[in-house]
């Protein structure tokens, strides 16, 4: 059972190549992470069991609204078995980043998600420079200090 | 009259050690100076190529591992893929009007053994005239049969879903299968079409 955690562990992802994966999205489209090569992209595991990730999803969709212009995308990969309820859930938030459905967890596999939320943020040379597991308030300044490293390089 | 006299030695005595001071100061020799100048430029310019020859070092370095990167490649797909056993599996479209492609699911001999998802920026390489391996396998010698569904958007944009099949053999030697979609103009509708090339 994944349970939902605020803990950041080391992950043996980074400054490996980013899994390649394609999704489909909440809108529709297939979205395929290696065509975002160029740009900064956050990957954001999530589920909605998972209380957290609820606090979290609205200041990645600050961040998404800010950067989006400067080449940064955000990738949020929903695990939910049923779709239909990560879809009402993206709704009542009113985030307007891609939403992925990940139904058959495979790409959870490939990115070693154990625990949720899981935020990967993958360079503009599809390489995965920081893996944050859990989230506590305040990690959000975390993610804003790498963003923003990362849209510097 | 005594404090004349003390304020006189004290003022000679400052000027005796500035006089000392100003010796250990004087100007240096203009043939040093050039010297330690000509020592610095040389010092320099060794610097700077050494910098340089570290770049090229480091430029061939790197191109040495791109080599190498795609040799291994293409020996692993040698490996996994012997041309003897080998069968590749590629997609096309021939225009698409009617048929706007979202995934491609292949089985072989009843064992779904690829399911694709194609993105706008895939598609539109596909009717740009593009051909894409979707799947690559080892199979055995003999007769084999492959189903290949087609999902996507059809005429008027509603969900379209449709399957071909066909039974292939074979042979000694690679075999590469084409599936490919055109448009069927007289009916209006998308075809998919399975060939073998030669």
């Amino acid at each position: 059972m994944i349970l939902a955690a605020s803990s950041i562990a080391a992950s043996s992802l980074e400054g490996q190549a980013a899994p390649d994966f394609v999704l489909k999205s909440a809108t529709g489209e297939n979205l395929r992470l290696s065509e975002y090569r160029g740009d900064v992209v956050l990957i954001n595991f999530w589920a909605t069991w998972c209380g957290p990730c609820r606090q979290e999803m609205p200041l990645l969709d600050d961040l998404y609204g800010r950067y989006q212009r400067v080449g940064f995308n955000l990738l949020g990969v929903n695990i939910d078995d049923d779709s239909r309820r990560a879809m009402q859930m993206v709704q009542e938030l009113g985030v307007k980043f891609p939403v992925l459905f990940d139904e058959n967890k495979e790409v959870s596999k490939l990115y070693e998600v154990e625990a949720m939320p899981v935020t990967v943020l993958v360079d503009r040379e599809g390489r995965v420079r920081h893996v944050h597991h859990g989230y506590k308030p305040g990690y959000e300044e975390k993610y804003l200090t790498e963003i923003r490293s990362l849209l510097r390089e | 009259m005594t404090r004349i006299r003390f304020v006189g030695i004290a003022l000679s005595s400052m000027l005796w050690v500035s006089g000392a001071l100003a010796q250990d100061l004087a100007p240096l020799d203009s043939d040093s100076v050039l010297a330690a100048a000509q020592s610095l430029e040389v010092g320099e310019m060794q610097a700077r190529n050494e910098f340089r020859s570290l770049d090229q070092d480091v430029q061939a370095l790197k191109k040495e591992v791109l080599d190498l990167n795609r040799d291994l490649f293409l020996l692993e797909e040698e490996l996994l893929f012997p041309a003897n056993s080998q069968v590749a599996f590629f997609i096309s479209v021939d225009v698409g009007e009617y048929f706007d492609l979202d995934a491609v699911k292949l089985q072989i001999d009843g064992k779904e053994v690829s399911n694709y998802l194609y993105t706008e920026r895939e598609v539109s390489a596909l009717h740009r005239g593009g051909v894409h391996r979707m799947h690559m396998e080892n199979l055995k010698v003999g007769n084999h049969e492959l189903i290949a569904v087609f999902t996507g958007k059809g005429p008027s944009t509603r969900d379209y879903r449709r399957g071909a099949t066909m039974s292939f053999e074979k042979g000694i030697g690679a075999k590469y299968v084409e599936l490919e979609i055109t448009d069927r103009m007289t009916k209006q509708q998308p075809e998919f079409v399975i060939k073998e090339w030669e």
